[in-house]
């Protein structure tokens, strides 16, 4: 796969939407609602579509309790996953409401594996 | 109630966003995001307890509300959409919880199930039945 750089600006989107909403949910007790909504109004009217689309999508995964995602550090892991997810499956079911949380779904797994091997 | 209450709650959602995203031109992103917005501060605010509930669901039902138009082309499809969204919530309330995208699944299942509804009706129609492409799954044919 080619390193463009569209793909490493979703990938600081996600990164960066993953962590911004982890941090508003846990430690600043805004609850993972609110924090994916701010998270998502602010993308929305500062991103183009494409990014906004990636970063309110890298919002759903930092909605995860900490039983899952347990520190900042694997909210940015989980960001990067989401990412490289959000890359491959572009075409993938487009137009589907729902395909942003599927994708969320499958990083935070991912995302709970991994922390079950370095934890 | 308590049921009737969430599902009241889904549509108006589902519909809310639906509206925003493809009426007013502003995007699904905006759209469920405001929606989820709203309905995360004031929901609880106004029905305490129940409310963080009917929060969950406004927030899931958005994220069904975030299709396009050429998958479901008018407000009365996802009124149904909607409603479907509330029935798997409450059906899969212990499922998965405090995992990110639970609610984002639970809206793609709705979708896909009205679509493949859709579908199956359309290809159950006797009229187009013979111009489909493919008429079997292929296993004996």
């Amino acid at each position: 796969m080619k390193i463009t750089r569209s793909k490493l600006n979703i990938i600081v989107c996600t990164v960066l939407g993953v962590t911004i909403t982890y941090f508003l949910n846990h430690h600043m007790g805004y609850g993972a609602i609110i924090s994916s909504g701010l998270v998502g109004v602010f993308s929305a009217l500062l991103l183009p579509a494409p990014l906004a689309g990636a970063t309110y999508t890298a919002s759903f995964v930092g909605m995860s309790s900490q039983l899952i995602i347990p520190n900042v550090f694997f909210a940015l892991t989980g960001g990067l996953i989401v990412g490289i997810i959000i890359i491959g499956t572009t075409q993938i079911y487009a137009g589907i409401g729902g395909k942003g949380g599927t994708t969320a779904a499958m990083a935070s797994l991912i995302t709970r594996a991994l922390t079950g091997l370095f934890s | 109630m308590e049921i009737l209450s969430i599902i009241l709650v889904s549509i108006l959602s589902g519909i809310l966003t639906y509206l925003i995203s493809n009426n007013l031109k502003k995007g699904p992103v905006f759209a469920s995001a405001i929606v989820t917005l709203v309905s995360g501060i004031f929901l609880p605010h106004f029905f305490g307890e129940f409310g963080t509930s009917l929060m969950v669901v406004a927030a899931c039902s958005s994220y069904a509300g975030m299709v396009a138009v050429k998958n479901i082309p008018n407000i009365w499809e996802m009124i149904i959409v909607s409603t479907i969204t509330a029935m798997l919530f409450i059906l899969a309330s212990s499922a998965y919880l405090g995992v990110g995208g639970r609610l984002g699944t639970i809206a793609a299942l709705s979708c896909f199930t009205w679509i493949g509804f859709k579908k199956f009706v359309y290809a159950t129609n006797l009229n187009v039945k013979n111009t489909l492409k493919y008429k079997s799954v292929g296993i004996w044919s």
